[in-house]
């Protein structure tokens, strides 16, 4: 066999993956193993192919299956997939690395998904909001979600597509890390934690909240609280199994109506069997956006000694149903209310008596331990953090009922 | 379950004086020296805490290098043995500071005894304990009559409720005979 024909075989094979190989390449390749090593030409065949579907990263090459060529609706991609698509440029985000040539997200009628494109690969720059065909791109999986990676083989096309695209809302409640879209209100705006930040706080719609990121880039606005907006292709982060928001790749409209939100308040009633160290008056770090409880010697484990702390209060605590205990965390006007003493006198009952804070911790503990309360509020991280505490009060006809169900005429 | 709430803390079991003090049965889950002891209680669960409120009729201070307190805690059915020692120090400066009679709340682990002359006693070994009033104790009466019928119905359709049955041959109307004349005892 002649070995110029292998060589066209070898290299026609890698194009239709998207890789473009070196002619002179293989055929020396080919000589080598047949002339100098005595390999038959179709083991040599083989070989050359193998060996440069793993150095251009191509996988599936000279198997039958010629998958990658065939046009997928994004929604259906997942992991390990080898794909071709055809989408819009939805978002551009600007590179964290050198070795990346562009990031963003690509969308069709049916999801998006995020894209990265390394420097290696090559290829030509996509455009914010025009159509692309790529070929042979490799979907793999960043941070737990899924990713496109356009790489060396991978072959762009520009389209003359320009058809609208409307991405479909997903319930706030429905989201999954990558991509989503959704109509929700702005229901609380926190303070930033990072200089890098320009806005932080919680969304909702009926179904849910889920909190949002914004972080400083040109152009990027900042949200309105109690606003209604669509917020198309942001991106959804899971991390310690809760996720949440980033709208850098967002484009967000502000939008008419308003929304009930879904608080998901998680209601508790039970005894109030363990109050926790750390409850009582404490000492927060006064550098903006730190807030951390100091120790004893205001000591803040970011910022140091910070001698002019500002005092809170705060209540960490076990309520227990008698079937789970249940953590939960009061802050300063829930306690306040609890313990019939507010802030100042606690302040001022800390530097005048000699037990100092630890008579606060008395105080609230004699208050509230063994009493039954009705806590609701939201559960974060395996903790309620309360948003209202009623104590219980008893009720006859509860009574009555206990009563009945004990069976009166038993006695 | 995710990694970060591994710990579970145990919850605290509501029961009548009367329920507890027939309370004979203890194991531990596990083989691990910290692995929880739990009593089975007859109405079919295990425990290894419990939360009452009750009066505080009596207390003693026992012992000379080890000091401790001992105390009774009354409630409609009978009467708990309460005690907490130097390994309490909380528990017992606590216990130390109330004077009975005293509506208390108790949250403490229940212990088994066998004294010298083979009587088994249950005693709680007090993990806090604080002085509330007479309307949280009637809430007590009910939540503990509610969770005591909750144990009842289900019984013999779980595993403790079935080992409870084996080791105590429990009639459930007798506790719940237990349960309404505590009832009974809550004015209006």
């Amino acid at each position: 066999m002649n070995l110029s024909e292998v060589t066209e075989r070898i290299s026609r094979k890698l194009e239709a993956n998207g890789a473009q190989p070196d002619r002179q390449k293989i055929e020396s390749r080919l000589h080598r193993l047949v002339e100098e090593f005595g390999v038959n030409t179709a083991e040599a065949e083989r070989t050359v192919t193998a060996d440069l579907a793993r150095e251009y990263n191509l996988t599936g090459v000279g198997s039958a299956g010629n998958t990658a060529t065939e046009l997928r609706p994004i929604s259906e991609i997942a992991p390990g997939d080898w794909v071709t698509i055809e989408g819009k440029i939805v978002a551009l985000t600007p590179a964290l690395s050198p070795s990346i040539a562009q990031n963003g997200i690509i969308a069709d009628s049916s999801a998006a998904i995020r894209f990265v494109t390394w420097t290696r690969a090559n290829a030509p720059a996509m455009e914010y909001g025009h159509w692309y065909r790529i070929e042979s791109a490799v979907v793999d999986e960043y941070k737990g979600t899924p990713n496109l990676k356009i790489h060396s083989g991978t072959t762009i096309s520009r389209m003359e597509k320009d058809a609208p695209l409307l991405p479909s809302i997903t319930p706030v409640a429905e989201l999954k890390p990558g991509v989503g879209s959704v109509r929700a209100k702005v229901i609380q705006d926190w303070e930033v934690s990072h200089e890098r930040m320009l806005q932080t706080g919680l969304l909702g719609d009926e179904t849910g909240t889920i909190k949002f990121v914004i972080w400083k880039e040109d152009a990027k606005e900042k949200l309105d609280l109690d606003a209604v907006y669509n917020i198309f292709y942001a991106t959804v982060d899971e991390y310690n199994g809760r996720l949440s928001l980033s709208l850098n790749t967002a484009m967000y409209i502000s939008d008419e109506g308003d929304i009930e939100v879904g608080r998901h308040e998680t209601e508790i009633q039970g005894a109030l069997v363990h109050v926790a160290p750390g409850s009582g008056l404490i000492k927060r770090c006064p550098v903006e956006g730190c807030n951390r409880t100091l120790s004893r010697q205001n000591y803040c484990p970011v910022h140091e000694i910070q001698p002019n702390f500002r005092y809170d209060l705060r209540l960490k605590a076990v309520l227990d149903d008698g079937v789970r205990a249940h953590n939960v965390l009061m802050q300063r006007e829930i306690v306040e209310k609890l313990a019939g003493i507010t802030l100042e006198e606690a302040i001022g009952i800390a530097e005048t008596n000699p037990l100092g804070m630890d008579e606060i911790f008395y105080r609230i503990r004699n208050a509230a331990l063994g009493r039954y309360y009705t806590c609701s509020g939201s559960e974060f991280g395996g903790r309620l953090l309360v948003n209202s505490c009623t104590p219980v009060t008893f009720k006859p006809e509860e009574l009555a009922a206990l009563l009945n169900r004990a069976g009166g005429e038993a006695a | 379950m995710k990694p970060q709430s591994a710990f579970e803390r145990e919850p605290a079991r509501r029961v009548f004086a009367s329920e507890l003090r027939e309370t004979r049965y203890q194991f531990k889950e596990g083989e691990d020296e910290k692995s929880p002891t739990y009593v089975l209680l007859p109405s079919g669960i295990r425990s290894n805490r419990i939360f009452i409120v009750g009066t505080l009729t009596e207390k003693q201070r026992k012992g000379d290098q080890n000091i401790f307190y001992n105390g009774r805690v009354v409630d409609p059915t009978g009467t708990f043995f309460i005690m907490a020692g130097s390994y309490q120090p909380e528990a017992m400066q606590q216990l130390a500071r109330i004077e009975p009679p005293a509506f208390v709340a108790v949250v403490g682990k229940p212990n088994l005894y066998t004294t010298p002359d083979g009587t088994c006693l249950v005693s709680v070994r007090v993990e806090s304990i604080s002085v509330v009033d007479r309307d949280t104790r009637d809430l007590w009466v009910l939540d503990t009559a509610r969770e005591t019928l909750d144990r009842l119905e289900a019984f013999g359709t779980t595993d403790d409720s079935k080992k409870a049955q084996e080791e105590y041959g429990t009639q459930p109307d007798v506790y719940k005979k237990i349960v309404y004349d505590a009832l009974a005892q809550v004015q209006l």
